[in-house]
């Protein structure tokens, strides 16, 4: 296997683990050891939310740098599940190139849960939560109804490519006038415990609570960035749900 | 907290760990280990009020639990840690604390909305306190296992 050909199948696998959710440790760690297995000098690793650059020195004492720029994740245990698998495979078995590469496109074509599975999830969730935090059945039907919807709403959103600020501003402005218009005409009492159940599906707890991990576990960089994306959704999602209390607001009081 | 709040709080901390898992498109019985996860550690949070009235421990002890419940299930199932923690600790994350924050801020009452946004970031400090101390702890123990194990093999070798 050329050098170069190496570096970018290390970075191929690093790159989608970061993507699917794994923690920056885990990408560096995973990546470093692909390159070390092979036959390498030395391989420098550095990840940080939005990029991943590696540099390796090979057996003729030739250096090599690439880089890769992350814009845009999706959560994908299962992906992050057979990455991590493949990874393991390739430090112990030390496969072909052929074959990571294969395996690699193997894992690209695995599919998600179809569209209205995820409709459902969303529904479920909404609802849940607003049972959860003390809404009543009426409540909990009507924001499962609006969970439903939002995941609509959130996937013609993430169509349009629009940034991610003025996306979590519009799902949740929307989200935020239904809700009071629902509860206006009767379909649901209370709107707070609605918009808290669906709010759940929007807000980046589990980026914030990754950043703080990132930054204790001694990547400052990369979880002061994250940090920072979580503040930033939570202030959009903010600001929907008070422009939208400020128009229709007053239809509930 | 009546009983029956405690109920639905334990079954839709369950469902709504499911439906993220469903998301975070987690499959078959990975599914349910996850989903159970966010259901156990809601109920050792409401078990916990029985003995500590501060929340913030109690969401602190929630996530180390959930933690040692995601690395065991982890070293089984052959998966990263994420896998179960992230679903696991979904019914802690502060929706409601957030939601208040944005209430204060709508009707510009900037006294509570400090309050309230402190609060929430606390919330999240614990939780991840939780998470840290328990992976670092863990980290420590395969650590030292290794090394024993090394040792103890080399030494019969020679």
């Amino acid at each position: 296997m050329k050098t170069e050909e190496l570096l970018s199948m290390s970075l191929d696998i690093g790159e989608r683990m970061l993507i699917s959710g794994a923690e920056i440790s885990r990408v560096e760690d995973s990546v470093q050891r692909i390159l070390m297995t092979y036959d390498v000098k030395r391989a420098d690793v550095f990840t940080i939310t939005s990029s991943i650059i590696a540099t390796v020195t090979d057996a003729q004492g030739q250096t090599l740098t690439q880089t890769r720029r992350i814009h845009k994740y999706t959560t994908n245990l299962d992906k992050l599940h057979s990455l991590n698998a493949l990874s393991r495979k390739i430090c112990a078995d030390k496969p072909a190139l052929q074959y990571i590469l294969s395996e690699i496109q193997r894992i690209d074509s695995a599919e998600r849960y179809p569209f209205w599975i995820e409709c459902v999830a969303f529904a479920l969730i909404a609802g849940s939560f607003t049972l959860f935090f003390g809404g009543n059945l009426l409540d909990a039907v009507a924001a499962a109804l609006l969970g439903a919807l939002l995941k609509a709403v959130v996937y013609c959103i993430d169509r349009t490519q629009v940034n991610m600020v003025f996306a979590n501003v519009v799902s949740s402005f929307i989200l935020c006038a239904l809700t009071f218009l629902c509860v206006a005409f009767g379909f649901g009492q209370h709107a707070d415990k609605i918009i808290i159940g669906n709010i759940m599906l929007l807000i980046p707890g589990i980026a914030m609570t990754n950043s703080i991990r990132d930054i204790i576990s001694g990547d400052i960089m990369a979880g002061i960035l994250r940090f920072c994306e979580a503040v930033v959704i939570a202030i959009g999602i903010a600001a929907g749900y008070i422009l939208a209390a400020l128009l229709f607001g007053g239809l509930i009081e | 907290m009546s009983t029956m709040e405690i109920i639905t709080q334990i079954v839709t901390a369950f469902l709504g760990s499911l439906g993220f898992s469903v998301l975070f498109n987690l499959r078959r019985t990975k599914l349910l280990i996850a989903a159970l996860g966010g259901m156990l550690s809601w109920g050792l949070f409401l078990l916990l009020g029985l003995w500590f009235t501060s929340e913030p421990l109690r969401y602190f002890f929630a996530a180390a639990f959930v933690t040692v419940y995601a690395e065991i299930f982890a070293r089984i199932k052959k998966t990263p840690t994420t896998s179960y923690l992230v679903p696991g600790f979904i019914p802690m994350i502060p929706g409601g604390a957030l939601y208040s924050t944005m209430k204060f801020a709508l009707n510009t009452d900037w006294q509570l909305f400090g309050n309230a946004a402190i609060y929430t970031l606390q919330i999240a400090l614990c939780i991840t306190a939780g998470i840290v101390v328990v992976s670092s702890g863990m980290r420590m123990i395969v650590a030292a296992y290794r090394y024993l194990r090394n040792r103890f093999d080399t030494q019969k070798k020679f």
